[in-house]
């Protein structure tokens, strides 16, 4: 009886217990539906990134060649062993590798993304061949190459060619969408930065699929990577290195090209540095001590520093006078070594005067008197806007980074500034290229380029041809005809001769004897940092002419001196070395 | 009828568990009874022969000896704790080099002993004294395993003994008295589980908070069981279970295995299987003609219906982290053995029916 009592109330209880396991079933069943259908397609993606690792295979850089194709900047493989954790034991592994590779290996091993660790880099190229010889003994070991940039011109060529690093916060931030990544490489100047879209090339990568050890389980999908075009240069190696060497243990700049095409033969600024120690990555110390030297040798000279012009600017005020009709051939000026005006006296640079010159003999004997007086006549106004018609204060357009343009004083700007009216002595030291005036050695080497071509202004370059892939030309670097600078043929044909002049009878007197026609002019300036930087700059031959060049020698003196005796070298160098060749 | 369905029911999920085992087995490639579905195979026959001789001696006859099996459990339970070797999660549960669990044998021995314990006292049922005695009781195993650690099946332990005290028709009055004491006592036992646990727990109600730790078990589950969709990835495919992102994936996360694979479907079909199962061991208590059956049966039924919702809530990831294995699915022949020898027990119960107008 009590018996039956019990089970009936056991049996009441099985039947709620059944109700309750309905409605564990229906929740269990409603959280199934929600994951597997509901949120399915989530899931699935989830799934999917938990196991595809995507590596991204550093591009090979685009190499610079000069122009008679001669290596300037390429990409040499490195090797490095990699070892994918989780095969095989990794001090089994490394004992091994040691043994064949006979030295040490230097753990901690950096560890990367996608369950890899770096064993080794920098391998040779025998342990390569020795690692590879016995790879099936080495099971999750391989040979990885990456590119490494190598600047065989080294630092005559490192400004121009410029070099690469790996991308910085601010960069990767711009770049970012155009794939650019941590780590990526990337040109920091010259035409490294400046061409950087044609010489990146595209990156490759290992898609991979791994498990939850991080091993990988097959590669699913790989793509090389591989470089997409090349760059030839308009430097010529040879002149490049020989005119570097010219400059000794002097700063300075020299620029030497093809007046009528724009094409820059060479491109020098010294002091240099070493493309390939900055290119491999600098401690903070050594990158500040590159940065901070005091001769500033990341300075791209020619278009980077700007200096006084000296008595080059001459060339400036002998074209507005002659072209505004201020003088002619028949106008004689006296220089007795000085000029009075107002209370001050303005020396000439010959003490004792160069007598009664006309305006072709003071270019040639850069006589002060006579541009003080014709610069006083033009005023600092138009002196301005006729450096600015020759090229001085505007950036030529040079495909190179960080250009610099001359900084022209004027009357406003000085009562602006330094809230002092202009004087007439200003404009004296104007005249002569001193005073506030400042000039990149690139817009000198312009005006003097714009002489030779009587008025035609090309736009400077140093990139010639870009290359594709298998090496063939898609892009011709074409002469730029940016400006006609209408001017009388009296006005060319006065400067042409008195720079004819500055070497027969002037103060070029070192460039003497060549056995080309030289048109050049000399400077002196000034500077409140030492001794007078020596000035240069002319074309050859000057009926015809071939070549322009400017020499700078930083605190060189003045300069009919070393400048002028550099630039007689490269000259002579030219006549022998190239006079053929370009005749051909 | 319900015999038949039962034998049915269990052939099915035998088949399930060794191609669920199969499918996930790294080394399924090596040999006879190297990989891991050729002994879950091997386990299979071993389980149905156990099957076989349980179904076949009267229940009568183990739930006589009750305190037999006690004595033995907390035996072989006391061995566990002073031979016991460990295994790879540094838990200690096994005895005889890794062959036997003992914790798997007292599910089954506190069910034969709480069913001996309680049918004995149905002269005097005083419920207070028989509470607190049988809990006395219980609770001695119960330590015993939740020291080895096994958090799981210490649980089993204890959801034996609540089943007990619910079938045997404890009022919704002393209900209320046992879950105020058990709920007090809740946080305290916060001090007894082991870090890990802990983390679990923690986990459990945060998962994202650390996805590489203790959250990686649910999140991966969830994945694997998302991914499946609806029809699944396919046989032996599916990212998570075959490369390793799933673990424990042919023990405790087997289930989402299998529906990384086979999908919703294939999901519902072990859920559909073991559903039916406990159904008819409480189909079978109800219709026991004694109490001795009724308690047997319908502990048992509640022991396996515990195990897999768990086991499953887990994988759905609505239930925290227990270690509670999926019964006659996941890998393990101490389970799977004394699964079958359970169901054998029901079966045997089944054949000797009264009450054929019960329904649910």
């Amino acid at each position: 009886m009590w018996d039956d009592e019990m089970q009936e109330r056991v049996n009441q209880r099985i039947t709620y217990l059944s109700r309750l396991f309905l409605v564990i079933l229906l929740v269990l069943t409603l959280r199934f539906w929600y994951l597997s259908i509901l949120r399915g397609d989530w899931y699935k993606q989830k799934s999917e990134q938990n196991r595809v690792r995507v590596l991204s295979l550093a591009p090979i850089r685009g190499s610079i060649y000069d122009r008679d194709n001669q290596v300037l900047a390429e990409d040499i493989p490195h090797f490095r062993l990699i070892f994918e954790k989780g095969v095989a034991e990794t001090e089994e592994i490394e004992e091994r590798v040691e043994r064949i590779l006979g030295r040490e290996l230097s753990p901690p091993f950096p560890e990367r993304g996608v369950g890899e660790i770096i064993l080794a880099d920098q391998l040779s190229l025998e342990e390569v061949i020795k690692i590879e010889e016995v790879q099936n003994k080495l099971p999750g070991v391989m040979v990885e190459s990456y590119p490494v940039r190598h600047y065989p011109g080294g630092e005559p060529f490192a400004h121009v060619v410029g070099y690469v690093g790996k991308i910085n916060a601010e960069e990767l931030k711009l770049l970012y969408s155009e794939g650019y990544e941590m780590e990526d490489r990337i040109g920091k100047t010259g035409v490294e930065l400046e061409y950087e879209s044609f010489l990146r090339g595209e990156k490759g990568y290992r898609r991979i699929e791994v498990n939850a050890l991080g091993k990988v389980v097959r590669v699913l999908d790989y793509r090389h990577p591989c470089f997409k075009n090349s760059i030839v240069l308009t430097l010529d190696q040879e002149l490049q290195k020989y005119s570097y060497e010219l400059l000794g243990n002097r700063n300075g700049a020299i620029i030497v090209g093809d007046p009528y095409t724009g094409e820059l033969f060479a491109l020098v600024s010294k002091p240099s540095f070493n493309p390939q120690l900055l290119s491999r990555g600098m401690s903070t110390e050594e990158w500040n001590a590159l940065s901070q030297n005091q001769n500033r040798p990341l300075t791209n000279r020619p278009l980077q520093a700007l200096y006084p012009p000296g008595s080059l600017f001459k060339l400036v005020i002998a074209t507005g006078a002659v072209e505004e009709g201020l003088t002619d051939r028949n106008r004689k000026i006296f220089c007795p070594g000085f000029l009075d005006y107002n209370e001050w006296r303005y020396p000439c640079w010959r003490r004792g005067g160069h007598g009664s010159v006309g305006i072709e003999k003071a270019i040639a004997q850069s006589c002060n008197v006579t541009f003080y007086t014709l610069g006083l006549e033009l005023g600092a106004d138009r002196i301005v806007n006729w450096a600015r018609k020759l090229g001085v204060g505007q950036p030529s357009g040079i495909d190179l980074p960080g250009e610099k343009t001359a900084f022209l004083p004027t009357q406003e700007w000085k009562e602006r500034q330094l809230k002092e009216m202009w004087y007439p002595g200003d404009t004296i030291n104007l005249s002569i290229g001193q005073g506030y005036l400042l000039v990149t050695p690139l817009e000198m080497y312009r005006v003097v380029s714009n002489i030779a071509t009587r008025g035609e202004v090309y736009k400077p370059h140093v990139v010639k041809e870009i290359l594709n892939s298998k090496g063939e030309v898609i892009k011709k670097i074409n002469p730029v005809l940016q400006n006609k600078i209408e001017l009388k043929d009296e006005t060319w044909d006065t400067l042409i001769r008195g720079m004819e002049e500055v070497v027969n009878s002037g103060t070029g007197w070192a460039c003497r004897g060549l056995p080309v026609k030289l048109a050049a002019k000399t400077g002196t300036a000034q500077n409140p940092q030492g001794e007078d930087h020596s000035w240069f700059a002319g074309f050859f031959p000057s009926f015809h002419p071939q070549v322009s060049f400017l020499v700078l020698i930083e605190h060189g003196g003045d300069g009919s001196g070393e400048a002028a005796q550099v630039a007689k070298k490269l000259v002579e160098w030219w006549e022998k070395e190239r006079k053929v060749k370009s005749e051909k | 009828m319900k015999s038949k369905a039962i034998v049915l029911i269990l052939i099915a999920l035998s088949l399930t568990g060794i191609l669920a085992v199969y499918s996930v087995d790294p080394s399924r490639g090596e040999g006879w009874g190297e990989s891991l579905f050729s002994r879950q195979i091997i386990w299979n026959f071993a389980g149905w022969l156990v099957f076989l001789v349980f179904s076949q001696i009267d229940y009568h006859q183990w739930i006589k000896r009750g305190w037999l099996w006690y004595f033995l459990m907390v035996l072989s339970l006391g061995a566990v704790l002073i031979l016991g070797e460990g295994d790879e999660t540094g838990s200690h549960r096994w005895l005889f080099s890794q062959s036997v669990q003992p914790s798997e044998g007292a599910k089954i021995a506190l069910a034969l002993f709480l069913a001996h314990y309680f049918s004995g006292q149905r002269e005097n049922f005083d419920f207070w004294p028989l509470l607190i005695k049988s809990g006395i009781l219980s609770f001695i195993p119960f330590m015993l395993i939740l020291k080895e650690p096994d958090l799981g099946s210490s649980l089993v332990l204890l959801v034996t003994w609540l089943g007990v005290l619910f079938v045997c028709g404890f009022s919704a009055k002393k209900w209320a008295v046992i879950g105020g004491i058990g709920g007090g006592l809740l946080p305290l036992s916060w001090f007894f589980l082991e870090d890990y646990q802990k983390d679990r727990l923690l986990s459990f109600i945060n998962p994202e908070k650390d996805p590489l730790g203790s959250g990686y078990h649910i999140l991966q589950s969830q994945i694997a069981i998302g991914a499946g969709g609806f029809t699944g990835q396919g046989w032996l495919s599916g990212t998570q279970s075959q490369l390793y992102f799933l673990p424990a994936r042919h023990t405790d996360f087997i289930f989402a295995s299998w529906c990384e694979q086979l999908g919703f479907l294939g999901g519902m079909l072990i859920i559909g299987l073991l559903g039916a199962l406990s159904y008819l061991f409480l189909v079978v208590a109800a219709r026991s003609p004694d109490l001795e059956g009724k308690i047997l049966a319908s502990i048992l039924g509640i022991s396996l219906l515990f195990q897999w919702t768990v086991n499953i809530g887990v994988n759905l990831g609505i239930m925290p982290v227990t270690g509670i294995a999926l019964p006659f699915v996941s890998y393990g022949g101490s389970s799977l053995i004394v699964n079958l020898a359970s169901a054998g027990i029901v079966y045997n119960i089944s054949k000797s029916e009264g009450w054929e107008n019960w329904k649910l």
